[in-house]
């Protein structure tokens, strides 16, 4: 009996013997991974020193003071055309940026939608038009269109001679468009309260209606309602917003306690987050890998993933205990915040939340511009619009036609066998799955869109590379600035994707 | 469906099908002579049939012989291009109020069941009665949770088409089209894509639907079905009406040859 068993283990133990250390998978598979990373590490340490012996060398100083420096500059637009420091200058030319990214993404999306819908349509001269706008536009390059836009609208009257049908109202010249602005002044933060009120009441209605909608099946259109709602509270609350100015004292006692915070406090609180989140992943991630019966089979890169989570906090505490300014700024800017809100309440009660001005003109030197009264959209700012949005929509057409003919024609046939028609079908079958099928390459498009933008600078527009540029130009450290660059068109670019992301893994489709 | 009373028909022995008395029964389908190309080749050569309230016909016929078309034409999922479709009185033209009214009235199943992927089994259900129908959503849902009870699966209700195997997705199909209230159902071969131990369940629920009454034409390779079920068997071959019949004319002693070859391949 003793036998057969004696030899089983001792074959086991012959098998766990003859395995050398090169061929053990668990071992070469660790092996692996740090070998790896140290190579990856040592590159990345190589390359920063060579580069750092390589402009020491050649004296090229790769500071950052320049961002605090006067940069001498004046830009063409956005929200702060003297800055007072190349910081500054660059801030101002990452909102440009965003500017023009953000109105891009929205209306080459609106475009595009057309586009597709008018490729697909029965009307023949509809679908050719369409046809032909993708056909054009797609193959001629970008920067191409831009110059051409900008060349054309460069031959508007000269700004001052001949400004516009409706005099002193709106001015259209080669310095582009210009229209009387509404800004918002010293009541508006306590009109905001209101509006804000006003949105969560319209949540309530919006609910009560549809509740409505399902109890009868009327037509209770909720949504308008909820509009109605706030439109309202806006509206009342051009009257009553005075009375909100309590909330400025409030804001102050908050700035007030934040200051009185003990350096000490941040450091503890922020070291506890980062090992409490850390221990409740690990504990997450355990009960995860545990089967129903309570089965625990951890695998090397589970192992790995521990490691590295709790490594990760352990280091951030590290960081935190040695590094006290880390603390104490956010304290000051915490202060600073509420500080600024509390500012913001402290309005005169008969601060209006709104006022308008006409656009003007002035004559600073040689030449007539638009002054700051007026909303101005400028030749530079129009032709790149025009170009981005143009160039993405052809596109994003392609994108919409093809997702709607992904959708199976079955779909469709079922629709109208039940007797839904064409719209119904269109709004409740078709679109909501060519949607997942669109969303994945749109969000590629976005991503494209934001980055084309970088082009403006063919045209003068004081998006962050044309300043940028002027910036390095005038101080030397085009390192710094491109790695400026870098950093802020990388975060556009994640934070579109991430987005993108999330609503895609929200709309897959369950299957089993 | 509150009106359709299975229970109390199932527990009663149900009439020999064939032996039932139609003729008094108003028609719900007449087909005259209608032909349909697509391009050069034409599907369908002159076919004529009239279909009475209650009856249950079954379409049999080899593959590509035009029976899944014509049944297409019958809710205008295909147009006929010449000939006549009158259902339950009302005329198939391009008058896009008739092509509403008659698919309003006839209830569909495909091969391939076509239910909504990105809506539970609920929504496929209760959302025709709500958009077309214009009932409240409480009862809408409300009927449609009874029609999942007839079909025999109310506990898939908060499921997605993708998480049912074949066999209930079709009988959420059947709910689907039953939830408008047609006086009419077609079937357009409604097991061919379906696992041998899953036709069985949706057979059972085409029967009781008959057994209630409703007036359904079937385009299906199922001889035990037609056999037990049907009141008439039609028998197409080449875009044409071959041969009519009792099923037990048509299984027993049929009079055409080409209706012989196809039950000798059928049955060999």
């Amino acid at each position: 009996m003793t036998a057969p068993t004696n030899q089983a283990s001792s074959t086991h133990e012959a098998v766990s013997q003859r395995v050398p250390l090169w061929r053990d998978a668990v071992v070469v598979k660790w092996m692996t991974q740090v070998t790896l990373l140290t190579l990856v590490l040592a590159t990345l340490w190589f390359l920063a020193s060579q580069a750092g012996d390589n402009l020491s060398a050649r004296d090229i100083d790769i500071g950052f003071d320049f961002l605090e420096r006067p940069p001498d500059i004046q830009l063409s637009e956005g929200i702060d055309t003297h800055p007072a420091t190349g910081g500054r200058a660059l801030w101002v030319g990452m909102v440009n940026t965003l500017r023009m990214a953000g109105a891009g993404i929205i209306f080459a999306t609106l475009l595009g939608v057309v586009v597709g819908l008018s490729r697909l349509s029965n009307n023949w001269l509809i679908q050719r038009l369409g046809t032909i706008w993708v056909e054009t536009l797609r193959n001629v390059p970008l920067l191409v269109q831009i110059i051409f836009y900008s060349s054309v609208l460069s031959t508007l009257p000269r700004v001052g001679l001949d400004t516009g049908p409706i005099n002193g109202w709106l001015h259209i010249s080669n310095k582009g468009l210009s229209i009387p602005r509404i800004f918002i002044a010293d009541g508006f933060y306590q009109w905001a309260v209101v509006v804000l009120l006003g949105a969560i009441g319209a949540r309530y209605v919006h609910k009560r209606r549809v509740h409505l909608h399902n109890e009868t099946g009327a037509n209770t259109s909720p949504i308008l309602w909820a509009l109605g709602t706030i439109v309202v509270f806006a509206i009342v609350g051009l009257f009553i917003h005075p009375a909100f100015s309590f909330i400025g004292p409030i804001m102050g006692a908050i700035a007030g306690l934040l200051d009185s915070l003990p350096v000490i406090l941040p450091q503890v609180v922020l070291s506890a987050a980062a090992i409490f989140f850390a221990a409740r992943w690990i504990r997450g991630f355990l009960a995860d890998r545990r089967s129903a019966v309570g089965h625990l089979a951890l695998s090397d890169d589970d192992y790995f993933r521990i490691i590295f989570a709790a490594t990760a906090a352990l280091i951030a505490v590290a960081i935190l205990s040695m590094w006290s300014g880390f603390s104490s700024w956010l304290i000051n800017s915490g202060t600073d915040l509420f500080e600024v809100i509390e500012d913001k309440f402290n309005a005169d009660g008969a601060a209006r939340p709104f006022d308008a001005m006409r656009p003007d003109i002035v004559k600073p030197g040689k030449f007539a511009n638009y002054g700051t009264s007026g909303l101005t959209i400028t030749i530079g700012f129009a032709a790149v619009f025009f170009g981005v949005v143009f160039y993405t929509s052809a596109f994003i057409g392609e994108i919409v036609r093809g997702g709607i003919l992904a959708v199976p024609k079955g779909q469709i046939e079922a629709a109208s066998a039940v007797g839904l028609s064409r719209a119904q079908s269109l709004r409740h079958i078709v679109l909501p799955q060519a949607f997942r099928i669109i969303l994945p390459p749109l969000g590629n498009q976005y991503l494209n869109l934001t980055k084309n933008t970088s082009l403006a600078i063919a045209v003068g527009y004081s998006d962050i590379v044309q300043v940028g540029q002027t910036v390095y130009n005038q101080t030397g450290k085009t390192l710094p600035v491109v790695a400026i660059w870098m950093l802020f068109y990388l975060a556009c670019s994640l934070t579109i994707s991430v987005i993108v992301n999330y609503y895609n893994v929200r709309l897959k489709l369950v299957e089993r | 469906m509150n009106d359709m009373d299975t229970d109390a028909r199932t527990d009663a022995e149900p009439p020999a099908r064939s032996e039932r008395d139609l003729s008094n029964a108003a028609d719900m389908i007449v087909c005259e002579e209608i032909c349909k190309w697509y391009g050069d080749f034409q599907a369908l050569e002159g076919v004529s049939a009239t279909i009475k309230e209650q009856e249950v016909v079954v379409v049999l016929g080899p593959s590509g012989s035009g029976k899944s078309t014509w049944i297409r034409c019958i809710n205008r999922l295909e147009q006929h291009q010449e000939g006549r479709i009158v259902v339950d009185g009302v005329e198939l033209t391009n008058d896009l109020r008739n092509i509403e009214k008659v698919r309003s009235e006839v209830g569909m199943v495909f091969q391939q069941f076509n239910l909504f992927p990105h809506l539970k089994v609920r929504d496929n259900v209760s959302l025709a009665p709500i958009w077309v129908r214009k009932k409240p959503k409480a009862e809408a849902e409300e009927q449609a949770q009874a029609l999942l009870e007839l079909v025999g699966i109310p506990e898939q209700a908060d499921k997605f088409p993708g998480q049912l195997s074949g066999g209930q997705q079709q009988r959420v199909a059947i709910a689907r089209a039953l939830a408008m209230e047609p006086k009419i159902m077609l079937f357009d071969e409604p097991t061919s894509a379906l696992d041998p131990e899953m036709i069985k369940e949706v057979l059972d629920v085409m029967k009781n639907l008959a057994l209630s009454g409703m007036t359904m034409m079937v385009v299906t390779h199922e001889m035990g079905f037609a056999k037990e079920v049907a009141d008439r068997i039609i028998f197409m071959e080449e875009g044409q009406i071959v041969e009519v019949g009792t099923p037990e004319h048509f299984f027993t002693n049929p009079t055409e040859d080409r209706t012989k070859l196809f039950l000798s391949q059928i049955l060999a």
